[in-house]
């Protein structure tokens, strides 16, 4: 069971990491319609018409969720065996889904990076 | 109107013709059919948590700021005959779970479990942000049958009319058979 200052510092580290890949990318699609914002925890990737992906810490549930226009709402739990961030439904994490789903969306191969969380902390 | 404190609410994110307001775009604004559910709420209420035919979720967490309670009721064929919700929470997870309380209503147990949190999404216009809520409601309605299945499998009774209850003596290996008729009509 993670400490609460344990999971703020993991999801910081994630949270800031996804901002910052999320920046560098934008940049390098250069789409005035996109643009990316990050306050309050709480994280707003607006890619124009095709959708909205909000993704934030949830401190309550110790966990980070997830908005996707195009797969709808998830949880994520850290998992310390994969040190990242996994929806238990379906073992799959956040990298992987925001990676797969980018990719396709921009038709370019994405990857944020937000593996192997613990080796990220500030 | 509760607000969210999550972040900033956009109202209408989808382009989704029907979700378009007529009116110019607020800030935070509810979509008309989120107020229709806030402002008059169907089958609010409870159902006696202790009674044999009623199936009784919860779900969500006071500190995240949302809790669900939906109870069903279930006749004999297995059909939602009666079904309640206590909501707490921001104005589309109220919506979310009486727009479910109304979807499943008539419904058999097998039909209810397979409504998706996209569609509640859908027909209420949920912005990004709020598709929590309808999962929410998804897995409030999952945890009402669940709970009613649990339920069934520890009332088995060997006396009911129309069986015949056979027992047999491990010591003497007498077979004892009573039956059970019908009642009458």
């Amino acid at each position: 069971d993670l400490p609460i200052p344990q999971y703020h510092q993991y999801a910081d580290a994630t949270m800031d990491k996804m901002l910052e890949s999320l920046e560098t990318l934008l940049d390098e699609v250069a789409d005035s319609d996109y643009e990316v914002e990050y306050g309050s925890g709480v994280l707003t990737l607006k890619l124009g018409n095709k959708g909205t992906y909000v993704i934030n810490k949830q401190p309550p549930n110790k966990q980070i969720w997830l908005s996707s226009p195009f797969s709808g709402p998830k949880r994520y739990d850290y998992v310390p065996e994969q040190d990242g961030w996994v929806y238990s439904r379906d073992g799959r994490s956040l990298n992987d889904l925001l990676n797969q789903e980018l990719s396709d969306v921009l038709g370019r191969k994405v990857d944020l990076g937000l593996a192997d969380v613990s080796t990220q902390l500030s | 109107m509760l607000r969210s404190s999550i972040s900033k609410t956009l109202a209408n994110a989808s382009p989704r013709a029907s979700c378009v307001a007529a009116r110019p775009l607020l800030a935070r604004a509810y979509h008309e059919k989120v107020i229709s559910h806030y402002e008059q709420p169907r089958n609010v209420g409870s159902l006696p948590k202790n009674d044999v035919d009623v199936g009784t979720g919860l779900v969500g967490a006071p500190a995240c700021g949302d809790v669900m309670k939906l109870q069903i009721r279930v006749d004999e064929n297995g059909i939602i005959s009666d079904v309640k919700f206590k909501t707490f929470g921001c104005g589309s997870a109220i919506a979310s779970s009486s727009y479910m309380t109304e979807r499943v209503k008539g419904l058999s147990l097998e039909e209810a479990e397979k409504i998706k949190n996209t569609e509640i999404a859908k027909e209420l216009c949920l912005p990004p942000v709020k598709l929590h809520c309808s999962m929410l409601a998804e897995d409030a309605i999952r945890s009402a049958i669940r709970d009613y299945r649990t339920k069934r499998t520890k009332v088995g009774n060997p006396k009911k009319s129309g069986f015949i209850d056979v027992s047999q003596s491990a010591a003497t290996g007498e077979t004892v058979a009573t039956a059970h008729p019908p009642s009458s009509a």
